[in-house]
């Protein structure tokens, strides 16, 4: 695959005989499950192996959470912003969450502050070693799958040990995290702090996380195949990927260090020392290669916060049945997946009157009929894979 | 970005194999280590006390107040009540009316396990309990009435210590 375009599109001439008229052809691909976790379609237009143009059709996981978000109450729109991004349910809350608690002006005590920060890194790297598991299955090495599945499963059970949940956490309160309900007759007094030896545990996972890290890096960096289906693959330059709304990992590996834990402040991230990774040409052994990284990255911050968690309360005074102030906010984090943001409209009620979720997967599929212009069939997969998006994410 | 490979052929493949080849002796050698899953329906995993698993329900704590049906986002819980006259306590004084629990069913077919209900219930009458073998052949057959509900009630557990 490292031939280039056009001394393939003359082999292939060359091999058919002259009088005979090529034609080329709409091919479907899908709905059901070309390489991704949810259903996309793609009408492909390809004459044998090459591809000329590819139009994604998506809509096919559409739920309406926008509309629905204007009949449901803000508890109840935390529970249903779970499943937007499913690979990384708790990473979505958090931008709402503090959207809602910007409008009501409310001051979150710092160790619910630092409980998401940990949590969300946490999302962020099961939601990579996903990717880690996935995409070298798609090119076709299936024992990266169970490296890297084996260690976000680790993760998983931590994320459960503190929310009750391993995919759907839904821990997160407007004012703080999770008070006071849960499971066990004693539990309903007490408050759903960080259960014993946590912090240990913690720990004990960054490590086997860089140690699972170190031995994706030795299974694909290196092997022939993957750098021959991916180096040099599905090329998207800087400027290509910020007409596109890239963001998240897939704009950083085109070579923009553009990180929203740097510049927004929804979440405590200045206090930690961690660095942006960047890729050089954009290509899908970059958007890899970022994404291991970041895994590596966000272990450092997990490991600087469990060390500063400050003592306090969970939970900030909110009342019982919570109404938003007038007004209209717009909150974006930096999701595993790209920018995730919730612009807020409300009119006082017990819910929003509108919300406008702006997801990451959604902008990042945009690129792909410029990014599958000129490539031969197997190149969808690889490209595809790579940007690694998820369709609940891209459909809402 | 390291570029290790390009030397030798074949040599990125070989370290590769090596990881795979290395961790397969190690789960042979050291499986209380290295060895990741369990053998499940012959060994089971303790799931963690906070686990979502299914709801339990406390049949004396209700008091019929249907702030958990209300609130529940999908609409999954179906509970039906009557009022009774109880007699007064000493002659001559007020009768009082308790409210009785004559239907509580929960339809965890449609339930999404996010836990409003048990933490909007005032009077502690719903409870997270870790149990998750409950699964039926028929997708009707996931309505648990009150008395499989209270049931799950033995399992629910203790809530675990906390970090400092």
């Amino acid at each position: 695959m490292a031939i280039d375009q056009d001394t393939l599109r003359h082999m292939s001439e060359a091999s058919v005989s002259v009088e005979l008229e090529t034609q080329d052809m709409t091919l479907n691909i899908g709905p059901q499950h070309p390489s991704t976790h949810g259903v996309l379609r793609l009408v492909a237009t390809v004459d044998g192996e090459r591809v000329f143009g590819v139009r994604p059709v998506i809509g096919y996981m559409h739920r309406g959470y926008e509309k629905l978000s204007e009949v449901r109450t803000y508890p109840q729109i935390t529970a249903l912003i779970n499943r937007i991004d499913w690979v990384s349910g708790y990473a979505n809350e958090v931008p709402f969450i503090v959207a809602a608690e910007r409008l009501m002006e409310l001051e979150v005590p710092e160790r619910a502050q630092f409980i998401r920060l940990i949590l969300t890194e946490m999302a962020r790297i099961s939601s990579h070693m996903v990717f880690m598991a996935s995409y070298p299955l798609e090119l076709g090495a299936a024992t990266p799958l169970f490296f890297a599945l084996r260690e976000r499963e680790r993760l998983l059970d931590l994320l459960e040990g503190v929310t009750g949940g391993r995919f759907h956490p839904n821990f997160n309160r407007i004012g703080g995290v999770k008070p006071n309900a849960g499971a066990g007759p004693t539990q309903k007094k007490t408050p759903q702090d960080l259960p014993a030896g946590f912090f240990e545990e913690t720990r004990e996972a960054m490590e086997r996380i860089r140690h699972a890290a170190d031995q994706l890096e030795d299974l694909i960096a290196g092997n022939e195949i993957i750098r021959a289906r991916t180096k040099g693959i599905g090329v998207i330059p800087p400027e290509v990927a910020v007409a596109y709304g890239l963001s998240g990992p897939n704009l950083r590996a085109s070579g923009v260090g553009f990180d929203l834990r740097k510049t927004e402040n929804y979440l405590p991230y200045h206090l930690f020392d961690f660095d942006i990774p960047t890729g050089e040409n954009g290509d899908c052994y970059d958007r890899w290669w970022v994404r291991l990284q970041e895994i590596r990255q966000s272990c450092r911050i997990i490991e600087q916060a469990i060390d500063g968690v400050p003592e306090g309360p969970l939970q900030a005074k909110v009342p019982k049945v919570i109404k938003v102030p007038a007004g209209e906010v717009y909150v974006r984090a930096e999701n595993p997946k790209g920018e995730m943001g919730y612009y807020l409209v409300s009119d006082g009620g017990q819910g929003p009157y509108r919300l406008k979720i702006r997801s990451a997967s959604f902008s990042n599929i945009s690129v792909l009929p410029w990014a599958l212009e000129n490539v031969l069939v197997p190149d969808i997969i690889a490209i595809m894979g790579s940007l690694d998006f998820v369709l609940g994410d891209v459909d809402r | 970005m390291t570029d290790t490979s390009r030397q030798i052929p074949g040599a990125g493949m070989l370290k590769g194999l090596w990881v795979t080849l290395s961790t397969m002796f190690k789960t042979i050698f050291l499986p209380q280590k290295h060895l990741r899953t369990v053998n499940y329906p012959k060994v089971k995993e303790t799931p963690v006390p906070r686990a979502r698993g299914v709801i339990a329900l406390d049949q004396e704590a209700c008091t019929v107040c249907m702030l958990c049906a209300r609130q529940c986002p999908d609409w999954c819980i179906y509970i039906e009540g009557h009022k009774e006259e109880q007699p007064p306590d000493k002659p001559g004084g007020r009768i009082k009316v308790r409210a009785e629990l004559d239907r509580f069913d929960i339809d965890y077919a449609l339930c999404m396990y996010c836990g409003i209900c048990v933490e909007v219930c005032p009077f502690d009458a719903l409870f997270w309990s870790p149990e998750y073998e409950y699964s039926e052949q028929h997708m009707g057959d996931m309505l648990h009435d009150k008395e499989r509900l209270q049931d799950w009630l033995k399992t629910v557990p203790d809530a675990p210590a906390l970090e400092k």
